[in-house]
Formats: C-alpha cells, structure tokens, sequence
C-alpha cells in the first residue's frame, strides 16, 4: 500500500500533512531486476522535491525525518535493509554523488544535500526554508 | 606704533617657549617610535615664518633681540631635551620590564592552581579508590578509563583558560578597545568552546556514557543535562536581555534562530528517544548478554552527542553573524559568566554550613 509519491502530486500532500510515506526496499523483489532497481532510485530522486534515504531503523534517519516535517515538509522516505542493500544502493549513486556515501541522505530538488549536519547548519542559519521553497517542498 | 610690536614681543616670546616644550614632545615621539620626525621641521617653518613676519616689520631693534633670545635658548634647549628623552626612554625600559616580569608571575600563579587542582582530583580519586579509613585494598573503584583521565585533566585546564578569557573579555569590554582587539578576543572565545566540543568527542569514543551522562560536569550543570551537553534554546535565552538594543532586523534574525534552535532540539531530542528506546529493548531481549558492545549503537550515541555539541556551536556562529562585534562580546562574556556561576553553585550549595545533627 506504501508507494513513494511522485513529485506532482506532492505538492498537494505538503500542507501541514504529516503522512509519511515509505517504499521499503524488500530483498527478494528486487533480484531479478537489478537494472530496474538502479532506476528506481535515481527516479525517485529525480521525482521527489525531498528525499531522505536512510537505514532502517536508524535514530539519524528519524531526527532528519522529524525536522523536516516540523518545517511542514513531507518528504518521501526510502528504505535501505541490510549490509547488501547499502552496498546496491550506494553503488547506483556513486554516479550522481562525490565521495562516499554516508546514511543518511538528503536530497532536495533532485540533487544531493547532504547529510544531517548540512541540514542542521543550513536550518540554524537560516537557508534551509528558502531552498526547500525553492524546490517545491514547502509552500508558505 | 607701540601696541603692535609689543604684540610682536609677547607672541614671538610665546613662540621661542612653545618650540621648547613642542621640540621635547615631538622629540620623544621621534625617539620612541621614529613616526612624528616630520613634526620636528614645523618648527622650523614656524620660526620661520615668525622670523619672515618680523622682518617685513618696521622695528630692526626687535629683530635682533628676537635672534639674540633665540640663540640663548638654543643650548640648553639640546641639553634639556636629551636629557628628557634619555629619561623617558629609561622609564618606558622600566615599564616593559616590569610587565613582562608581573606577566611571567601570573603565568606561574596559574600554573600553581592548576597543579593544586590536580592534587585535589588525585588526592579525592585516591580516597574513592580506598574506601575505607585502613583498608589497603587494590581494587580501584574510581575511573580506570585513561581516556577519560585524561579528559578530565584538560576539562580542568580548559576551565582555567575559559575563566582567564572572562576575565580578559570583561575588562576589554570596561575599557574602550578598537574593535579589532575585541573581534580577537571573541574568535578566541569561539575557538575554545571548539576546543572542548572536540575533546568532548574523543572522550565520547572511549566512554560514551560517561560523556552523556555529563559525569565531567558539576552537579548543578548535570542539572542541565541534555544528550551530554546544553540545550541551544536555552542558550539564546540566557543571552536574550544582554544583546538589547537591537535593531528590528537583528530581533527578526534572533526570533527565527530561536525558532530554528527549538525545531533541531526536538528532532534531537526525538532521536534520542528512539535510540534510549532501541537500546532499551535490545537490553530486554538480552542482546547485551554479559555487557557486549555494539559499535552501531555506540556510533549513533557518538554521532548525536557530536551533533549536539555541532547544533551549539552553529547556534554560536550565527548570532555572531547577526550582531555587531560588541553585542557579540557581551554575549560570550554573559554566557560564560553564567556557567561560572552555574558551576560555582555546585560547590557553595553542597559546601554550604549545615545545621548540627
């Protein structure tokens, strides 16, 4: 029933809603189709004004969930299981990100942020509204 | 006829007196640091000109007596003002000797605390590892952790350099210091809560409890205690009257900051809780059979304290992006204040006279 929404219909869902919204990566889906799964993710970078990649279960993916939707912000959230995945999903982004890969992630308006400390700095100097408005993220 | 020339008398009388007093000022300017030896020509633009104006004067008599004052002032003017500036430069030789020497005396008396600090530390460690009054026993009850030692040893020195720079900012403020000096002054207060934010940080990685638990700290700090450290909202508090006056954009700035600071405490603070909770039930399923360590969760805890310590010191920058220099100076001054009192609580509340038994 979970389903990442795409970018369009986001802007409706982003006022005061504080619906999550998962797509949790199940093992066994997804091996037949790992070229399809490499797709998956960079299109729900690309179809997401904000996205939060994470592993499951951590407490840094809930703090950056929970800022961002105190700023009224919904953004999709997406999944990383185990060790294997990790692996999966931080290969398929080496072609969009420098440097390595560190959970959690922020993307905003299709393009990397950063990670918890970026988006920490960023909220307490004040850019971080602005540039989510400009992505579509946030509607005043 | 008369009135003029006596004027010329009395003003160029005035001038060969003036010259004296101005060529001994300016001679020590010159001597001193070599930047008012063009000063000294003026004087001899003024005589000059003195002399050029006397001359286009009527009375020749006057001319000569003029030259013939000069003249007879001009030796033991060279005299005195050798003498004087030979005097003023032993003073000032005088001076910096003596600071340098009360510098080096209150270098020594720090030193000196420090040492008696430490010996208190070792001594108080030394009666908890004992135990008992006799008891000779071996077994050592206080912290082992060397990290951790030594963390404590240079949270002690930390203290000292923090209480030595509220002194220091405390009397720049009182006196009236270019705005540079003070800008050092605040960059070095900023830099030393950087410095004990990292120390923090290596201590969290060989005890991480310890450091959220603010063992370190005194009672009335740990009173505090949020994820091992200080709550940013609560900083902005303590400096909210000491910023006043402010203009309407600045107040703007400080409000959203404050709203910013509340919004990354509570998702902090809910991260926290998730963690307290995660680790809470991995106790109970009995997956830290025997004590076992777990690097993920040790790391998370790593990581969050880290970020603490991070959101305090952003917090930290951007009011100092926001205020000018001086608001800035007060604010690091009245922070630091408030913790020196905060700790000294500690000691006078549980030291306090108590009432016979």
């Amino acid at each position: 029933m979970h389903q990442a929404i795409p970018y369009m219909s986001s802007h409706n869902n982003n006022f005061g809603n504080i619906n999550e919204n998962y797509y949790s990566n199940k093992k066994k889906e997804n091996h037949a189709s790992s070229k399809g799964e490499e797709k998956m993710i960079l299109n729900m970078v690309s179809e997401n004004a904000v996205i939060v990649i994470g592993k499951r279960g951590c407490c840094m993916s809930h703090v950056v969930k929970r800022l961002l939707q105190s700023l009224g912000v919904n953004p999709a959230i997406h999944e990383v299981e185990e060790e294997k995945d990790e692996v999966i999903v931080a290969r398929e982004l080496e072609s969009i990100i420098e440097g390595n890969v560190q959970f959690p992630m922020v993307f905003i308006g299709g393009k990397l942020f950063g990670g918890l400390d970026r988006l920490m700095a960023t909220h307490i100097s004040g850019e971080l509204v602005p540039l989510l408005k400009q992505a579509g993220a946030l509607w005043l | 006829m008369n009135s003029p020339s006596a004027q010329f008398v009395s003003s160029r009388r005035m001038s060969v007196y003036d010259p004296i007093h101005q060529i001994n000022m300016w001679g020590e300017g010159f001597k001193s640091n070599g930047n008012l030896s063009a000063s000294i020509p003026l004087i001899d633009e003024a005589d000059l000109k003195f002399d050029s104006s006397q001359s286009e004067d009527a009375s020749h008599g006057m001319l000569g007596t003029s030259n013939k004052y000069e003249q007879e002032a001009n030796r033991p003017i060279d005299k005195i003002q050798r003498r004087l500036a030979q005097n003023r430069e032993a003073a000032r030789k005088s001076r910096l000797r003596k600071k340098a020497y009360v510098q080096q005396l209150e270098s020594s008396r720090l030193k000196l605390v420090q040492l008696e600090q430490e010996l208190e530390r070792v001594r108080q460690q030394g009666m908890y590892m004992g135990g008992g009054l006799d008891s000779n026993n071996m077994c050592f009850a206080g912290p082992v952790n060397p990290g951790i030692a030594a963390f404590e040893m240079e949270y002690g020195h930390w203290v000292d350099e923090q209480n030595r720079q509220i002194s220091e900012m405390r009397n720049a403020l009182n006196s009236h210091i270019s705005d540079i000096e003070l800008r050092m002054l605040v960059d070095g207060m900023m830099n030393h809560y950087a410095e004990i934010y990292r120390m923090k940080s290596a201590a969290a990685k060989t005890d991480v409890f310890y450091v959220m638990s603010g063992m370190w700290k005194t009672t009335a700090e740990r009173f505090f205690l949020w994820i091992g450290g200080f709550r940013p909202s609560e900083l902005l508090k303590i400096l909210g009257p000491m910023i006043e006056p402010l203009t309407e954009q600045q107040r703007l700035d400080i409000d959203n900051l404050g709203q910013s600071c509340q919004q990354a405490e509570d998702a902090l603070s809910q991260g926290m809780e998730k963690l307290r909770q995660t680790l809470a039930d991995s106790v109970a399923a009995g997956q830290f059979i025997e004590g076992t360590y777990i690097p993920q969760m040790a790391t998370a805890m790593e990581k969050l304290e880290a970020l603490v310590s991070f959101v305090n010191q952003e917090t930290l920058q951007q009011m100092s992006r926001t205020l000018t220099i001086r608001q800035s100076a007060r604010c690091l001054l009245a922070l630091g204040e408030y913790f020196q009192r905060l700790r000294a609580l500690s000691s006078l509340w549980s030291n306090r006279p108590r009432e016979p038994a």
